[in-house]
Parts: structure tokens; C-alpha cells; sequence
């Protein structure tokens, strides 16, 4: 139990130290970006004013607002009281609108989006990438391209193809939106089957390109572990083949777990590709719109929870492994 | 497999389930009728922050908003409407104004119909707490005018006085100002300011953050439904303007809804689906959605240019940088080289004027601003462009010559080398500026292009010391009551010169002593043929010098239309001059009153 506790702390305390890391370059990497977000605000309220003293006005009282003229040290201090108490700030892009609001109004969207895609995506290749083991011949020989074709095709590509084909071609999906642009959202029949019409090809955009990726990581593994030497050594003591293949799957599994945790833990960001081109209103549309607009504040909070949600995920699969495997937790805390 | 299947069913059904918990149900119908409700694009890119008309930045461009083509006046509204295609300030919350004979008051009369949505009448009252607020916040209105305006006061419950600010000389700084705000800042209600300053604590900031839910309006429609996808009003069937006095009727949609969408693309995706009724969006080829596409789609002018241009997106000279501000020749010689047709063919797809067409000056290509100046005056100095003979004769003369054989010339025994700046993205300005850059090869000035993104591009060409970037494109200002005069003040005025965050005007920093006095002299100024001459000793200046060279006409909103479910949309030719306004913007409004179903 010493060694557990120990193997524990240790992964605590690197914890601590990545989150403080994480945070401070949360806070300096969008403010190291050459622009004045501040700027272009002012810009958008002082069209049409010929007076230059007045958009002088103008520009001074953001730069107030948002503490854009202070000290970049004073400007930390304050996004990290204010963190603790749990303000995000004022969105720059979307001022006055809190970003707690944004994400709040955001987060939803993408969680339902992604995690169900990351699961199905998930289950659906590894099971294919085992089969494809398994049964080899013209199964694997048909899944391996088409496998390593779909994990290649980017993101942005795939949410076009399957937009043009299935929205505008076809006209059997909807062309943007979570759910219909003539709708006002509301719990009923039309509606919820507005949503599910709408969630199809963002949902397969992601889906299939992680089948790809998923089964052809499967499919290594699984024959790594089918020419093992206990795998041999069962059949010859005349184990039936079916115990075998539950050996050999839970074995090639394990680094298809950590695959998972990380992508879970990332999820917030992969949406943006498909988010943005079918105008869906997740977090990755936000994310995307304050970085164009050089939105600090919201830009810090998206990143602040990608960067939580992946430690917190690192670290749990850390603690999970430390009691599946304790050659792990062995060979960490020597 | 079987437990597989079950699985994925059961995700998908928690996908599903957790999809509609994300949203709100807070309205009652579930879809908005389509013969009620009339679709726009283009004009809203983000969640509605807030209904506070006193407010800033609300980012609520459905309902608060001050566009090229005059306020939006659906839930708040001005006092006058502004029609782009005549210049007319229309009737709207008030009948009439009228200036003193020395421009230093101006006393306007309110209509007696016009009511808040309580019912209660709009008084002067609320026209005066309306410019105290703005006052006190600084908002839009309080720092867009306190320059000009000296303050407004009742004379009775339908009339007051704005009195202009004076300068040294005891003359007003600029009546044509006073005039904007005529046409140019909401209404609201003295009573619902009250509350909003109270609930305040009269802080400013506060005032100014407040998201505004109870706000009174005046204006034909409210708000109804608003979450990260989409904003709907909702008309006031109550709406004062069903007076003989002003419409006589209630605009025909029942609903305004615009969708918000991640891009121009997806936006201009649903337009041509028949999702939008009304999209302002610049769409390339726009003739062949219903030449080749066949598409139920138009816009104001049958034939190119299909929209009223009123501004020019511009080339501006960097004067900080040496080799630009000491050699007016080379600034003409690039502006002479260029080819603007191809701009105007590849760029705008011919969705503006050529130069051959409409000479380039000082003016948008409005017969109104056409006429302010003597075009025979002016004509040995114009260009139409693409004349690279004349552009080299221009830098031989000047000096500027190649000494040392590599193609480009020299001066003060260095190589000119010059960049054209435009944001990223921005597709057809970036093609301009390949057009100006192959310009500067031809006549052997070598300018390179770059294209930085929009966030960085804002910083830099409006910090007045800059000099990363040496030609940069950005358009002055489209049409107000006060242009031409504030498009002139935009491109030659030295009131803007060392301005920081400067984005009023002037960006190339320019300055000509002779052009600010003629500047000072036209507001004050209003016979017509001395305001003509005024305005040609401008132009003249402008061409002469150079800090600057437009590269197009061009629209300041787009306006293109789908028939598929409404009609009888704003055209040119259909005798009942409503400017292609977006059926929202100033007296581009009375669109929404002439509306028909099709069939």
C-alpha cells in the first residue's frame, strides 16, 4: 500500500505542476499574438465618427474595461484571483457577454456531438481491427486500405464531401445548425427529430474517419499478440480458441484504453473542423471565432479546459494503470 | 454483436436526449411559419448580447445596429430615415426640421402619432434624456456627436433644439454632423432610461453593460426569440406606424428570423436553398445563381453592377516611409499603372463601375455625389488606369530610373521595394492587391504582396507610427447626411494625422494645409455652386497628390434576394425608389411594407 500511496503522490504533484504550467501559458499565448483586440472593437463602434478625440475616448474606456493597459504581470494576477473564483472574464468578441456564459450555452453541443462519435468510432474500429486479425484473408485485405484511406482523409475534407454529397446534392440532410432554421426550440417530436436530422453528418463526419484510425491500431496489436508466445503455448496445452481470443484482445486493448482516454480528453478542441463547417454551436465554433477575433479571455477559458480535460484524463489513466498493471506503477516508483 | 448494437442504440439515444436538454424551451410555437416569416443573411454573426439601445456593442445587428444604409430601424427608431438614392432624410419619429439662418439651431418637430410600446406618446423628453444618457455614458451617440452638438432642449412636448457646438470663431464646428444624428441614433424612451440609469447606480459602465430585457421600443417589431443560432422578431401589432400619418399600415412578415452561420459559405449555402429570404453577403458571379443555376434570385439592378456602389475600397500610401512621401510621381505612377478593370472583372465579378465609367475623384457614384463636382475641371488629372507608358514616362521625368540594370529603379541609389498589404481571407481584396503588385512590376517598382490575418492587419494600419506596411487597403466611409464631406475628410484630412487607434480616417497620414481649410469651409458652406467649386478644388488636390487611390466602387451592403416564398423586393427600375437597404436600414424599410407571397 506504501508503493501505491507513493506512485499516487508522485503523479499528484506532477499534476499540480503541469496545471500551473498549463495555466500560465493559457494565460501568455493568446496575448503574444501581434494584435490589440481592443482595437477592433473600438473599430466596429466608431464607424461612421469623424471626431478623433471621441474614438480616442472610446478605445482608453476598453482598454479599461478589460485591463488591456495594464501590466502584463497585473493582468495575470487578476485572471488568477479571478479564476479561483471561478470568473472567466467578459468576452472580448462578444462583449458584454460573460465567457462562462458562451461556454456554458457551447459545451453541450460539443460533449453530445463528440463523446458519442468517440465511442462509436472507438467500438465500431476496434471491433472491425480485430476482425481483420482474426479472420486475415479477404477481410483484411479489403479493410486495411480502405482503413488506412479513411484515417487519412482530413477532417475538413470529409465534412465537405459529406456535405456537398448528402446536403447539397442529394438534399437528405440538413445544409447547418443543430437543428432546423425555421424552428424554435421547444421539447417536441418535430423538434427532437429536427436535432437527430441535424446531428447525422457532423456525428459520421467524425465517426468514420476514427473507424480508420482506430482498426488499423487494433488490427497491429491483435496480430502482434496472436503470434505471442503464450498464444502458442495455449493452444498447444489444447485451450479452446475462443478463451485464446479473449486473451489476445484484452492484451492488444491496452494501448487502444489510453487512445481513448486521450481522445476523450480532447474532444473539446476535435470538434472544431466539423463544428464549423455545419455551423454547429459547439465550443470548437466559439474556440474558432475567438481566435480570429484575438478574444483572450475566451480563447484562455477554451484551451483551459482542453488542457484540464487531458490531464485529468492522463492522470486517471496513470492511477487506473497503476492497479491493472503494476509493472507500471513498479518500474515509476523505482 | 447483438450487446453491441444495444450499445450504440443507447448512445445515440443519450446523444440525442442530452442535445435537446442543451437547448432552451422557453417559446411556445415550435416553427416559425414561412409565409409569416422573412429570412435574412449576412448581417449576424454571433449571439445577441443585449436590447439596450443606450448600450454599446451589443452585437445585436438584427435590432441595434447603424449601417451604410442608415439606421435599422425595426424595434428602435431615429427621428428621420436616410435614403441612400436621393440623400432625403424621410419622416420617421419626426415630421420636419429646421435650421436658424447662421447653422448654429436647429429645431425639429415629433410626429403626434408616434408612441412607445407602452402606449405613452414620444415626447421631446425623450429625445433629450436620450442625448443626456449618451452624454454621461459616452455610448455612440455621446461621443459621435459632443463634437458637434452643444446640447438639445424641449420647447414643448413635440419640438426642441439642438443647438450646435461653435467653434473659436464663433461659428458651428459642423451643422452636416448635426444632420447625421438626425438619421443616425435610436430613440429611447425617458422613462426606461430613468430605470436603467437608477438600476445603475448612473455608473456608465454599467449603463452601458446592461442587457437591456424590459427595454420600451417605438419601432415595428421586438423582440421574440434569440440563443446561439438564431434571433426572431416578432411584430408589434400595436406598432404606431399603422398611422395614415406615417405607413398607413403593419409591415406584411409576421416574423423577421436570421440563422447564425459560421461563414459566408454556409451562409450563401442556405441562400441559394431558399433559407434566406434576404442575404448581404458579397457573392462572386452573382448573375449566374439565376443565369445558369436558375435560381429564383435577384438584386436591385438587373445588369452589373446589381448593387448601388457608395463607397471605395481604397490603396492608401504610407507617408512614414520616406520613398512614398517624398515622390508624389511615384504614388501617381503606380495609381496610373494599375489595371482596374481586371479588378473589377476578377475581383468584383463586375459588381462595380468601371473608372471609365464613373472617373475617379473624391466621390461614390451616386448621381448626387456626381454632381458636387465640375468634372471638366478635373479631367486632365483623372486615370482610368493599366497606362504603364505614361506611368514610366511619369518616374523617367520624376528621376525615378534604373541605374544599375536589375529591372527595378532606384532611388536615392537604393532599390524602391514596396509591399501591399491586405487581411487574409478577404478574397477580393487580396486579389487587388496582386493586381497592384504586378502594376508596380510592369513600370519597374517592385511591390510585394502580403496578407496577414484581419486581427494583426487592424492593429498595424490604424497605429499612425507604422511603417510595415507601405500600401494597405481600407474602405473610407459609404453615404450619410453628411457626405460627401466626411469621405472627404476621411481621405485628406490632417485632423486624423498621429491619431492612435485611429480609425476615423486618413490612415495613410497625409497632410495638406490648403485641403483642411477647404475641409473647415464646406459644412459651413451652402450655396451650391460654391460648395461644387469648393468640392472640385478637392478633387483636384486628390488627384494631384496621390495619398491614396480607390481600386473600386463598391456596395456598402449587399442586397440579393430570393423569390421563392416573398416578392415585389425594392428593384430600380420599379418606380417606388426604396433603396436596396437589406429591407431594414433606413428609409430602405418601407421594403417591409410592400412585401408579397409569391403566388
Amino acid at each position: 500500500m506504501k508503493g501505491y500511496r507513493k506512485y499516487f503522490g508522485k503523479k499528484l504533484i506532477w499534476f499540480l505542476i503541469t496545471l500551473v504550467c498549463a495555466v500560465i501559458l493559457n494565460f501568455i499565448l493568446p496575448r503574444l499574438m501581434p494584435s490589440d483586440p481592443v482595437s477592433a472593437i473600438t473599430g466596429k463602434l466608431a464607424a461612421g465618427m469623424s471626431d478623433a478625440a471621441a474614438v480616442r475616448e472610446i478605445y482608453e474606456r476598453y482598454q479599461e474595461e478589460f485591463g488591456t493597459n495594464k501590466p502584463m504581470i497585473v493582468q495575470f494576477g487578476l485572471f488568477v484571483k479571478n479564476l479561483f473564483q471561478g470568473n472567466l472574464g467578459k468576452s472580448f468578441s462578444q462583449y458584454p457577454r460573460e465567457v462562462s456564459d458562451i461556454i456554458a450555452s457551447s459545451i453541450g453541443w460539443t460533449v453530445c456531438l463528440q463523446l458519442p462519435a468517440i465511442l462509436v468510432g472507438w467500438i465500431i474500429g476496434n471491433v472491425l481491427g480485430a476482425m481483420a486479425a482474426y479472420l486475415r484473408k479477404g477481410f483484411d485485405k479489403v479493410l486495411l486500405p480502405v482503413s488506412i484511406f479513411l484515417g487519412n482523409v482530413p477532417a475538413f475534407a470529409m465534412s465537405v464531401v459529406l456535405l456537398v454529397i448528402f446536403a447539397v446534392n442529394l438534399k437528405i440532410a440538413p445544409i447547418a445548425g443543430g437543428y432546423a432554421h425555421d424552428m424554435i426550440p421547444n421539447f417536441s417530436w418535430p423538434f427532437i427529430k429536427s436535432v437527430i436530422s441535424h446531428y447525422q453528418l457532423p456525428f459520421w463526419s467524425i465517426v468514420i474517419i476514427s473507424i480508420g484510425g482506430q482498426a488499423i491500431g487494433m488490427r497491429s496489436m491483435s496480430i502482434y499478440e496472436l503470434n505471442a508466445d503464450y498464444v502458442k503455448y495455449s493452444r498447444f496445452l489444447g485451450i479452446k480458441d475462443s478463451k485464446i481470443v479473449g486473451y489476445v484482445f484484452r492484451n492488444a486493448m491496452l494501448p487502444q484504453i489510453t487512445g481513448l482516454a486521450m481522445s476523450i480528453g480532447t474532444m473539446m478542441g476535435g470538434a472544431l473542423v466539423a463544428e464549423i463547417i455545419f455551423s454547429y454551436p459547439g465550443l470548437g465554433s466559439a474556440m474558432y471565432k475567438a481566435v480570429v477575433a484575438a478574444d483572450y479571455p475566451l480563447i484562455s477559458a477554451c484551451t483551459l479546459i482542453i488542457t484540464v480535460m487531458v490531464l485529468v484524463a492522463n492522470f486517471l489513466l496513470d492511477i487506473v494503470y497503476g492497479f491493472i498493471d503494476p509493472r507500471v506503477k513498479a518500474a515509476q516508483v523505482d | 454483436m447483438k450487446k453491441m448494437s444495444k450499445l450504440l442504440a443507447m448512445l445515440l439515444a443519450v446523444a440525442m436526449i442530452c442535445g435537446m436538454l442543451a437547448v432552451s424551451a422557453s417559446a411556445t410555437d415550435v416553427t416559425l411559419p414561412r409565409e409569416e416569416t422573412l429570412y435574412f443573411g449576412g448581417q449576424q454573426w454571433g449571439s445577441v448580447n443585449s436590447w439596450n439601445p443606450v448600450g454599446t456593442n451589443q452585437n445585436n445587428s438584427m435590432a441595434i445596429a447603424g449601417n451604410a444604409g442608415g439606421y435599422r430601424s425595426v424595434m428602435f427608431e431615429t427621428l428621420f430615415m436616410f435614403d441612400f438614392l436621393t440623400g432625403e432624410k424621410k419622416p420617421l419619429l419626426a415630421d420636419s426640421y429646421e435650421w436658424n439662418e447662421d447653422l448654429t439651431a436647429m429645431t425639429v418637430t415629433l410626429k403626434d402619432a408616434a408612441k412607445w410600446s407602452d402606449g405613452t406618446p414620444v415626447t421631446a423628453a425623450d429625445v433629450v434624456a436620450t442625448w443626456d444618457v449618451g452624454v454621461l455614458t459616452n455610448n455612440n451617440t455621446g461621443a459621435g456627436f459632443k463634437a458637434y452638438i452643444e446640447g438639445i432642449e424641449a420647447t414643448g412636448d413635440k419640438t426642441f433644439v439642438i443647438t450646435s457646438k461653435l467653434n473659436d470663431a464663433g461659428q458651428p464646428v459642423n451643422p452636416l454632423k448635426v444632420e447625421d444624428f438626425l438619421t443616425g441614433t435610436p430613440i429611447a424612451q425617458a422613462a426606461w432610461i430613468t430605470t436603467l440609469c437608477e438600476r445603475n447606480d448612473n455608473d456608465p459602465t454599467k449603463i452601458l453593460n446592461d442587457a437591456g430585457e424590459d427595454v420600451v421600443w417605438s419601432g415595428p417589431y421586438t423582440k421574440y426569440y434569440t440563443d446561439d443560432q438564431k434571433v426572431v422578431l416578432i411584430r408589434d401589432d400595436n406598432y404606431w406606424g399603422q398611422d395614415e400619418s406615417m405607413w398607413g399600415k403593419l409591415p406584411v412578415p409576421k416574423y423577421l428570423a436570421h440563422n447564425i452561420y459560421a461563414d459566408n459559405a454556409a451562409t450563401e449555402l442556405a441562400f441559394k436553398a431558399g433559407e434566406i429570404d434576404v442575404d448581404q453577403q458579397f457573392l462572386g458571379n452573382i448573375q449566374n445563381l439565376w443565369l445558369e443555376d436558375d435560381l429564383p434570385i435577384s438584386t436591385f439592378y438587373e445588369e452589373a453592377p446589381y448593387g448601388v456602389c457608395l463607397t471605395m475600397p481604397t490603396a492608401w500610401y504610407n507617408m512614414n516611409i520616406p520613398v512614398i512621401a517624398e515622390n508624389p510621381a511615384l504614388r501617381k505612377a503606380i495609381a496610373m499603372a494599375v489595371d482596374y478593370d481586371s479588378i473589377i472583372a476578377n475581383a468584383m465579378t463586375n459588381q462595380s463601375p468601371s473608372f471609365s465609367d464613373v472617373p475617379r475623384s473624391l466621390m461614390n457614384p451616386t448621381a448626387g455625389e456626381q454632381a458636387l463636382y465640375d468634372h471638366e475641371a478635373v479631367a486632365d488629372l483623372q486615370w482610368a488606369g493599366n497606362d504603364i507608358e505614361g506611368a514610366k514616362a511619369l518616374l523617367d521625368e520624376a528621376g525615378l530610373v534604373d541605374t544599375d540594370g536589375d529591372g527595378y529603379r532606384e532611388y536615392n541609389g537604393e532599390k524602391i521595394h514596396l509591399n501591399a498589404v491586405c487581411p487574409n481571407g478577404w478574397s477580393d481584396w487580396q486579389a487587388a492587391m496582386v493586381i497592384v503588385a504586378d502594376a508596380g512590376e510592369k513600370i519597374g517598382v517592385e511591390i510585394v504582396t502580403e496578407f496577414p490575418e484581419w486581427d494583426i492587419v487592424q492593429t498595424r494600419f490604424t497605429d499612425p507610427d507604422q511603417t510595415d506596411y507601405a500600401i494597405f487597403m481600407w474602405s473610407p466611409d459609404s453615404a450619410s447626411p453628411s457626405m460627401p464631406w466626411g469621405r472627404c475628410n476621411q481621405f485628406l484630412s490632417s485632423q486624423f494625422v498621429g491619431l492612435q487607434n485611429n480609425w476615423s480616417g486618413n490612415w495613410g497620414q497625409y497632410v495638406n494645409e490648403e485641403a483642411d481649410k477647404i475641409l473647415a469651409e464646406i459644412p459651413l458652406t451652402t450655396d451650391q455652386d460654391k460648395l461644387v467649386e469648393l468640392y472640385t478644388e478637392l478633387v483636384k488636390i486628390y488627384l494631384t497628390d496621390v495619398p491614396s487611390f480607390s481600386l473600386m466602387y463598391r456596395p456598402s451592403l449587399f442586397h440579393a434576394v430570393n423569390e421563392t416564398v416573398w416578392t415585389n423586393f425594392p428593384s430600380a427600375d420599379d418606380g417606388r425608389n426604396i433603396p436596396p437597404a437589406d429591407c431594414t436600414d433606413g428609409y430602405g424599410i418601407a421594403a417591409l411594407y410592400e412585401l408579397e407571397l409569391v403566388g
